[in-house]
C-alpha cells in the first residue's frame, strides 16, 4: 500500500538521520515536506515535524534564499549536507538568461539542508540551502 | 495557437487573461510578488514562479526574472496586460529577443504612440485632429512663449506621461514657472523622463475612446466608443460606459473614421484604444493606448466579444474572423470601479484585510475582481479591487441594473468607491448622460461644501 510505503521510507530516512550530526533535515517533493529535527534535549529520537506545520527556523540556522529565478545547479565539488563550508564558497549557481549567477555561503558554518536538486526551477525567495553558523 | 503563456501582471487583469487562455485550450504562468502569493490569478494558473518583493520594481517590473521565468517555463508568449510593463517597447524587444510573442503591437509603434508628441506629430500626419499644441519645450521661457500663442488657459503634460501624472493646469503667465517646475519634477520622478510638451485647454470637454483591433494581414476594426468622463480630480476614471451617450452621428463618424486612419498609419496590430477629447462639434486625438484598457469589459458587453481571445489570436497569427459589417453593437453597458480608496479623503488608497467581500450576480452582471474574503490588499499596487458592470438593453436600464448590483455588494475591511459610485449614479447629470470630465470634481466640491 502507498501509506505503508511511506512509512517504511520515513522509517529509513530516520535511521539514516541518526546516523549523521545533522540537527536538522528537510526534503521537498510533490509539494510536501518531511521535516527531521533533533530534539533540544539531544535525546537520541528525532522529532517527528508535523507535515504542515509552520517552519520555526532553529537558533543560528541561515537561509540562503534565490534572489532571482533560474534554473538551480551544483558548483564543485559538490556541497552536501554535513560539510563544513568557509565563509565565501560558491555552492551552487542559479542559471538565468545564459548567466551563471553564483550561489555563495555568505559566512562560514555547517550545511544542514540542500533544497533544491540539480537542474531544478527556482523562484525568487527560494530556500537553496541552510546552513547552521558556528 | 500559442501552448503556453506567460502572465506579466497581478490582480483583475491576470485573472481576466487566464480565463482567456484557458478557454482556449492554453496553459498558463503567472507571476506574481512576495506579498502576492495567496492571490487569486497564482492560484488559477498552470504554474506559478514568485519573480520578487512587494515593490514592483524589483517584481512586476523586473525584466530579467520575468523573461528568465518564461523561459525555463517554456513559455511560447506573454500578454502583458495594462500598467506595468504593458507599453514598455524595450520589454515587447526584449521579448522577441528571446523567441517570445509579446501580446500586443509591434516594439516600434509602442515606441512611437508611447511618446506623446511624437504619437501627435503622426497622427496630424494621418490628417487625425490634434489639440493644438507644441513639441517638447526645452526651457520655461520657449513654455511662456507658447502659452502666449496658444492662449491661456493651456495644459502643460509630460511626454512619457499618463494617469495624470506630470500634469498641470496653467491659467495664466504668473503660474506658468511653478507650474513647470512643478510638472516637470513630477514627471522626472515617475518615468525618468522630465521632458514636457503644451496643449491649448479644451475646456469642460469630455473624454471619448475608440477601440480598434488590428491583425497581421492589414485589416482593422472599429469597436465602438466608450464615454470615461467620469473621472477623478487625478484624472483617473472611475465610471465608464459603452455607448457613449448623446454623441451626435457626424461626431461618432467622424471619430471612428479618425480611428481607423491613425491604426492604418501605423499598421496597427492587436488591440489597442485611441483617446480623445470632445468639446461641442470639436474631437481632439488626445492618445493611444497600446494595450488592453481596464475598462474593455463595457465593449465586450455590447459587441458579444472577448477583447483578451482576440488579443491572443491575433498575436498568434490567426487573422480577423470578420469585417466591419459583421460588428454591430447592442444595448448599454456601464463599468464601476470599486477601489480600496477614501473618497472623502481625496481618494487616499487603503491596504488592509478584507474581512468580508459578498458580490452582486443575477443577469446582466459582470464581476472582474481578485479579491476574496480574507484576502489582503496590499500597499504596493493599485488600489481597484473590482470592476463591477452592468448590461441593459437601453442605458437606463442599465443604471437601473447598476445601482441595484451596487447595493448588494459587500466589501469590508478597507474604504471603497462603492458609495462615491452610487452617488454618481443618481445625479441629474449622469442619469441625463450631460457630463463632461470637470463632473466629478465638482460634485466632490459641492459635497466638501455642504
Amino acid at each position: 500500500m502507498p501509506g505503508n510505503n511511506v512509512v517504511e521510507r520515513v522509517r529509513s530516512l530516520v535511521v539514516a538521520f541518526l546516523d549523521t550530526d545533522l540537527v536538522r533535515l528537510r526534503i521537498e517533493r510533490d509539494g510536501g515536506h518531511v521535516e527531521l529535527r533533533r530534539a533540544r534535549s539531544r535525546s537520541a529520537t528525532p522529532e517527528l515535524a508535523e507535515p504542515q506545520a509552520p517552519d520555526a527556523p532553529p537558533e543560528n540556522v541561515d537561509a540562503i534564499k534565490s534572489d532571482l529565478v533560474g534554473i538551480f545547479r551544483f558548483s564543485r565539488p559538490l556541497p552536501q549536507t554535513g560539510d563544513m563550508v568557509d565563509s565565501d564558497r560558491e555552492l551552487a549557481y542559479v542559471e538565468a538568461l545564459g548567466i551563471r549567477n553564483p550561489v555563495r555561503s555568505i559566512g562560514s558554518g555547517r550545511l544542514v539542508s540542500v533544497c533544491c536538486d540539480d537542474g531544478q526551477p527556482v523562484e525568487y525567495g527560494q530556500t537553496l540551502f541552510e546552513i547552521q553558523r558556528v | 495557437m500559442f501552448k503556453k503563456v506567460l502572465i506579466a501582471n497581478r490582480g483583475e487583469i491576470a485573472l481576466r487573461i487566464n480565463r482567456a487562455c484557458r478557454e482556449l485550450g492554453v496553459k498558463t504562468v503567472a507571476i506574481f510578488s512576495e506579498p502576492d502569493r495567496e492571490s487569486l490569478h497564482v492560484r488559477h494558473a498552470n504554474e506559478a514562479f514568485c519573480v520578487g518583493p512587494g515593490p514592483v520594481a524589483r517584481s512586476y517590473l523586473s525584466i530579467p526574472n520575468i523573461i528568465s521565468t518564461a523561459l525555463i517555463t517554456n513559455c511560447d508568449a506573454v500578454h502583458p496586460g495594462y500598467g506595468f510593463l504593458a507599453e514598455n517597447a524595450r520589454f515587447a524587444q526584449i521579448c522577441a529577443d528571446h523567441g517570445l510573442t509579446f501580446i500586443g503591437p509591434t516594439p516600434e509603434v509602442i515606441g512611437t504612440m508611447g511618446d506623446k508628441a511624437t504619437a501627435k506629430r503622426v497622427m496630424r500626419e494621418a490628417k487625425v485632429e490634434t489639440t493644438p499644441g507644441t513639441d517638447i519645450l526645452e526651457s520655461v521661457d520657449k513654455a511662456r512663449r507658447a502659452a502666449k500663442d496658444l492662449g491661456y488657459p493651456v495644459l502643460l503634460k509630460a511626454t512619457a506621461g499618463g494617469g495624470g501624472k506630470g500634469m498641470r493646469v496653467v491659467t495664466g503667465p504668473d503660474e506658468l514657472e511653478r507650474a513647470f517646475a512643478g510638472a516637470q519634477n513630477e514627471a522626472e520622478s515617475s518615468f525618468k523622463d522630465g521632458r514636457l510638451y503644451m496643449e491649448k485647454l479644451i475646456v469642460s470637454p469630455r473624454h471619448i475612446e475608440v477601440q480598434v483591433l488590428g491583425d497581421n494581414f492589414g485589416n482593422v476594426v472599429i469597436l465602438g466608443d466608450r464615454d470615461c468622463s467620469v473621472q477623478k480630480p487625478s484624472h483617473q476614471k472611475l465610471i465608464e460606459e459603452a455607448p457613449a451617450a448623446h454623441l451626435s452621428e457626424k461626431i461618432r463618424n467622424s471619430l471612428y473614421a479618425m480611428a481607423l486612419r491613425a491604426a492604418q498609419a501605423v499598421h496597427y496590430t492587436n488591440a489597442g484604444t485611441l483617446e480623445f477629447l470632445v468639446s461641442g462639434d470639436h474631437a481632439y486625438f488626445m492618445e493611444m493606448n497600446t494595450r488592453i484598457q481596464v475598462e474593455h469589459p463595457v465593449t465586450e458587453m455590447v459587441y458579444n466579444i472577448d477583447l483578451v481571445k482576440e488579443q491572443i489570436r491575433i498575436a498568434a497569427g490567426e487573422a480577423l474572423g470578420y469585417t466591419q459589417s459583421d460588428l454591430r453593437p447592442r444595448g448599454h453597458a456601464i463599468e464601476c470601479r470599486i477601489n480600496a480608496e477614501d473618497a472623502r479623503n481625496n481618494f487616499a488608497p487603503a491596504a488592509g484585510t478584507l474581512t468580508n467581500v459578498v458580490f452582486p450576480g443575477g443577469p446582466g452582471i459582470r464581476v472582474d475582481t481578485h479579491i476574496y474574503s480574507g484576502g489582503t490588499v496590499p500597499p504596493f499596487y493599485d488600489s481597484m479591487l473590482a470592476k463591477i458592470v452592468a448590461f441593459g438593453e437601453t442605458r437606463e436600464a442599465a443604471i437601473a441594473r447598476m445601482e441595484r448590483a451596487l447595493r448588494e455588494t459587500v466589501i469590508e475591511g478597507v474604504n471603497t468607491t462603492i458609495q462615491q459610485c452610487l452617488e454618481v449614479l443618481a445625479t441629474d447629470a449622469f442619469t441625463s448622460g450631460h457630463y463632461a470630465i470637470d463632473f466629478l470634481p465638482g460634485l466632490l466640491r459641492q459635497a466638501d461644501a455642504a
